[in-house]
């Protein structure tokens, strides 16, 4: 955050890549996707739960009162799709924040100290990393029951993974580094020169891994509310609309068609964004 | 051997169903096969470890049973039995045919149906246990004569008769669970392919009695579990007869050049349960206003595209113990149904309300439309929708208050009504009414069909006035059917082959 | 590199155990019991005693993971509470389907994607390289059950063109020898048979590789971008090597390492998104499996086909381990 105050040149220098226009893109999306979540109750034309049947799956009219349609009970399908992107992005936020913070933390513990506590650590990732992605979320949620916690819960199950690798891998070749030497030699006890030393080294790259799994998290989410499987079918979701969808696709298929198009989009422009992190900030990273 | 039993058979079929001569010529029977594509799963070869209806229905194809449902007349006929008559208020005389064979040509016998009967009740993989628990013996009386024992009278043992599938005794000896994965049956097919969780296939036997020229040569029964596949493949000709077409997609089907849609009330009755030993259920009026607040016309015309049939108390037409005349006293009334909850002090009650998902016809959506209603009257609404598995066993334990569901197999209500609304008939409801046990059991116990209608009817009455439920309606279940096939859809979910004709 | 196979293999059994028990205590924790879900809602109490006691399910935790433990040593994996067949017999039966599936889609996936990386890397910013990354980006960003379902109203609903589900029609007659319909219709020159089952494959394994299509091919342009870089490439050319047998022979060779990495842990998501796609064309193989085994709270099975998805996913690591080896002879195995 210390780059806020630095000269507008110095800026450009820094953040002039963020001006591309695959980058553009991706900041649009995603700023759009904020700002869908934070002020969905002002931005939405009709409360994403209220129902007429009278009115029940119109077709998307331009310029009409329910532009992309409604549903099989009469919900405006644009309202329900802004605030599903609230819960995308609700969903989206909190797995990347835990399951980053879990594996940073584990994985820096990890690589930092080495010997015993590695290798303890590594066994236990290794149970985690044996289940194919995305399973160990289906039995998480099957098994506990479905919720926005437990959803969260299982998808960030696995998402520490590559975060903890990562970091794992930065923190051994760190500690050998002069300035955490430096510090040691100084007194400064673990936790300081963890927090102090290591960490900020390691956040352009978490910024990166931080950004796929944003993406990796939104396609979970839909693909478990799709299965009927994610948060409870009244939350709007737009894997949870999907997949109510499915019933109806050949008689209505804006139902399909939109929802479809919302995690299209948002997965591209996230991708965009963390293509160009990538390449900017971490060229080493590839899909951990 | 075989042969006679052919010349058998067929002397059979021609008095039976009438059949031309020219039937009894094997060159003009149709060679067609028909697919038919289901939405449940088949579990495995063995006919008494799966709880599907329409599974146990294709073994009762192959397999054979004693009786059959007549869905023309709403009752039970006899099909391996000759006849099964009431000998004494506890007792029953089973007769079998003397002419029928199974597929190797060797008699269906009494010990056949023993073995059937204990292999319900002890197999441990049995799915079926409730069919026989009124049994309490079966004795051999001579190789075509049993004499069954029940516990209390039960007039409705030849319902139960329908479900048991009869193998034989002499195979499972030999071959013990194997002769399942060949089963040598006495029904009109044979089944020629099973592959678990996927498809299942019958052949006709085509000298079989109830065999006629235009039954198809084979059936594929294959699992699609999405109604668009189900349609999409119809269309494509890839299936001749498609299960639970949707309402949303009755139209697509209606509008198919190749295919039509058939309908038939199912015997499944819909309603919302509400478990009157807890709170705000334990009032009658709470139980009332929920019954006057949901405005069913609404839902049926809106999501079912009209395609049910309102219920005026569990049963509805076709059904034992159905009165036209009969009306609920709770019709659709949010005014009234506010007063109701408000008279006790109730309103703004916070309820919770269960749904299952993609179990009934749009249970969910149906479920979602009426959150609204119920708000309108009073309640605060919070929806539930647990996975299937969470629910239903918790349905099953009693500890779930307020619910959506459905009740199958109700041809006859009498089981449905007592597992569901007499006192310890199960955990489900809870509910205790002393006047309805008596009328239920005087009911099961009578054996003349008048006089048990007119206690059927009262018990009907009663519960629908007590309002443990809110009964709703039966869906109507629309098929898709290939042109140049005659099918009836028939009121349990069951495709039976002989109801097949290819034109 | 024997002896560091076999250390590799011996290494997943303790994981495989740990995976085991990391299931059984989910599903204790579950809600909703096997009995409810599996026999009749008419049972009585005795009957769901009956069963319970038939399928171990009275005995306390512990002594059914153990039981579990015991008999999984000696290669039973238990009989599926539903299916009433062992468990290890329903999975080999039904895995046949989900790997030609796999490898269908992972062979759309190379046979594109690599081209496609290559091509864009040879000539950046050109208008190849931008159809490449549009491409690229399209397969990663796309959810494949929404691909999916959008296939199936195209080509089945409104073309007629393939068919919406399964496997294949029932009545091919074609004998089962390895499972594989592709493989087992070309032994036995049944072209018929091979036209119909590549007719019921077409759909669901371009859905399912078309993720992995995008990575791969955002992974061989990358790394083929900076191999081109690299000295020894400006060395070929200044030999006089032509453009393609530098781009190939050299550039890409080099370049192989990381598609091989990808290509392996990306079939980890496959094999995954693999429940998803069988789920939509309901494709008979063990995700379908899963899912139902799921609903059914059917415990061995879903035991049973967790740890065949987790073997099949560390055997591939291990394999793409080998394949470093093979490919980059420098890479020494310890």
């Amino acid at each position: 955050m210390a780059s806020l105050t630095l000269s507008s040149s110095s800026a450009r220098a820094r953040f002039g890549f963020l001006l591309t226009p695959k980058a553009l893109f991706g900041l649009t999306v995603l700023s759009a996707l904020v700002i869908c979540g934070l002020f969905a109750p002002l931005l939405a034309p009709f409360d994403p739960a209220k129902q007429d049947l009278m009115r029940a799956m119109i077709a998307p009219q331009p310029g009409g009162p329910h532009v992309l349609g409604t549903d099989h009970v009469g919900r405006d399908l644009l309202s329900r799709l802004i605030y599903g992107a609230r819960v995308s992005l609700l969903i989206a936020a909190a797995v990347v924040l835990f399951s980053g913070a879990f594996g940073v933390a584990l994985g820096v513990v990890s690589g930092y100290f080495g010997g015993r506590t590695d290798s303890v650590i590594q066994k236990f990732l290794e149970v985690f990393w044996a289940f194919p992605p995305l399973l160990l979320a289906i039995a998480i949620v099957a098994f506990l029951g479905q919720g926005l916690g437990i959803v969260i819960l299982a998808l960030a199950s696995q998402r520490w993974i590559p975060y903890c690798r990562m970091s794992r891998a930065e923190a051994m070749a760190l500690r050998d580094r002069e300035f955490v030497v430096a510090a040691r030699s100084l007194g400064a006890g673990h936790l300081r020169v963890l927090w102090h030393h290591i960490l900020p080294n390691i956040l352009p790259s978490t910024l990166v891994v931080g950004t796929f799994a944003m993406a990796t998290a939104i396609i979970s989410e839909a693909a478990l509310s799709f299965l009927g499987l994610g948060v409870p079918p009244t939350i709007p979701t737009w894997g949870g609309m999907l997949a109510d969808a499915r019933s109806y696709i050949s008689t209505s298929w804006w139902m399909a068609l939109f929802p479809g198009l919302c995690i299209f989009v948002t997965l591209l422009g996230i991708n965009l964004l963390g293509d160009v992190l990538r390449a900017r900030l971490d060229p080493k990273i590839r899909n951990l | 051997m075989t042969m006679m039993a052919g010349f058998h058979g067929l002397m059979a079929a021609a008095l039976m169903t009438g059949a031309s001569s020219a039937a009894l010529l094997a060159q003009d029977m149709t060679d067609k096969r028909i697919s038919v594509a289901i939405t449940e799963t088949i579990a495995g070869y063995n006919p008494y470890g799966d709880a599907v209806v329409l599974v146990g229905s294709i073994w009762c194809q192959v397999y054979g049973c004693l009786m059959r449902y007549d869905f023309d007349t709403g009752r039970p006929i006899p099909y391996l039995a000759e006849s099964v008559e009431p000998e004494t208020d506890l007792t029953w005389i089973v007769k079998l045919r003397p002419d029928w064979t199974r597929h190797n040509g060797e008699p269906v016998l009494a010990e056949d149906v023993v073995h059937s009967i204990d292999r319900v009740k002890n197999d441990p993989a049995s799915a079926q246990g409730f069919i026989v628990q009124p049994i309490q013996s079966i004795e051999v009386v001579d190789d075509l004569t049993l004499r069954i024992t029940t516990d209390e009278p039960i007039a409705t043992l030849r319902d139960n008769l329908t479900l048991i599938h009869i193998t034989s005794k002499k195979q499972f000896d030999e071959l013990g669970e194997q002769s399942y994965r060949e089963p040598v049956g006495a029904g009109p097919y044979r089944l020629a392919d099973l592959s678990i969780g996927s498809h299942m296939v019958l052949e006709r036997i085509d000298d079989h009695p109830m065999i006629s020229p235009t039954n198809p040569k084979q059936i594929v029964f294959r699992i699609m579990a999405e109604p668009e596949a189900r349609v999409t493949a119809l269309a494509n000709g890839e299936v001749q007869i498609a299960q639970g077409i949707p309402p949303q997609l009755v139209d697509r089907v209606e509008q198919l050049p190749n295919a039509y849609a058939a309908f038939a009330n199912s015997v499944e009755m819909m309603f919302l349960a509400m478990n009157p030993s807890t709170a705000p259920w334990d009032v009658p009026e709470a139980r009332q206003a929920v019954a006057h607040a949901i405005n069913r016309e609404a839902i049926v015309r809106v999501l079912l595209g009209g395609r049910a049939t309102l219920l005026d108390g569990p049963v509805g037409p076709g059904q034992f113990g159905y009165d036209a005349a009969f009306r609920t006293p709770y019709d659709y009334d949010p005014v009234k149904a506010r007063a109701l909850l408000e008279s006790k002090g109730l309103l703004g009650v916070e309820v919770e309300f269960f749904t299952p998902v993609g179990r009934y016809t749009l249970d969910r959506q149906i479920a979602e439309a009426m959150v609204p209603m119920l708000e309108e009257a009073g309640f605060k609404v919070q929806l539930q929708t647990p996975e299937w598995a969470s629910l239903w066993s918790n349905v099953q334990a009693g500890g779930v208050p307020f619910y959506y569901m459905g009740r199958g197999q109700m041809l006859d209500p009498s089981r449905a009504l007592r597992q569901y609304f007499e006192t310890d008939g199960s955990p489900r409801l809870d509910y205790s009414n002393p006047e309805l046990d008596a009328l239920l059991r005087a009911e099961r116990g009578e054996f003349d069909t008048e006089k048990r209608y007119d206690l059927m009817r009262q018990a009907i009455a009663e519960v629908t006035q007590d309002a443990p439920a809110a009964f709703l309606w039966l869906h109507q279940m629309a098929w898709g059917v290939a042109d140049g096939v005659d099918y009836t859809p028939r009121q349990a979910d069951r495709v039976d082959g002989w109801d097949i004709h290819i034109r | 590199m024997l002896g560091y196979t076999v250390r590799r293999l011996f290494g997943v059994i303790p994981v495989l155990f740990l995976v085991s028990l990391l299931v059984f205590a989910l599903m204790q924790a579950a809600p909703g019991d096997p009995v409810s879900m599996l026999i009749s809602d008419e049972a009585s109490a005795e009957d769901r005693a009956r069963a319970a006691e038939a399928w171990g399910l009275d005995q306390p935790a512990p002594v059914q993971y153990l039981n579990f433990v015991r008999n999984a040593l000696n290669g039973d994996f238990g009989t599926s509470f539903r299916y009433r067949e062992p468990v290890m017999a329903l999975v080999l039966d039904r895995l046949p389907a989900t790997l030609e599936l796999a490898l269908f889609a992972t062979l759309l996936a190379v046979l594109v994607g690599i081209p496609l990386g290559v091509l864009s890397a040879a000539r950046p910013n050109s208008v190849l390289d931008s159809i490449g990354s549009v491409v690229g980006f399209f397969g990663i960003s796309m959810p494949n059950f929404w691909l999916g379902i959008m296939m199936i109203l195209v080509f089945s609903g409104y073309m007629n063109l393939l068919p919406s589900s399964g496997r294949e029609p029932w009545g091919m007659g074609l004998d089962r020898v390895t499972g594989f319909l592709t493989l087992d219709a070309v032994l036995q020159g049944r072209w018929d048979a091979l036209a119909q089952a590549l007719r019921h494959l077409a759909m669901p394994a371009i859905v399912l590789g078309t993720s992995m299509m995008g990575i791969i091919m955002q992974v061989t342009r990358a790394s083929m971008l900076e191999n081109l870089g690299e000295d020894y490439i400006m060395t070929a050319r200044a030999k006089g090597l032509s453009g393609r047998t530098v781009l190939w022979r050299h550039a890409f060779r080099n370049a192989l390492v990381s598609v091989i990495t990808i290509t392996g842990l990306e079939f980890g998501a496959l094999i995954s998104g693999a429940i998803i796609v069988e789920t939509v064309f309901s494709w008979p193989g063990i995700g379908l499996l899963l899912i139902q085994g799921i609903t059914f709270r059917d415990f061995p099975l879903i035991v049973g086909l967790v740890l065949i998805y987790t073997s099949l996913f560390v055997l591939m690591n291990l394999l793409i381990d080998l394949a470093y080896s093979l490919v980059d002879p420098r890479i020494r195995m310890r």
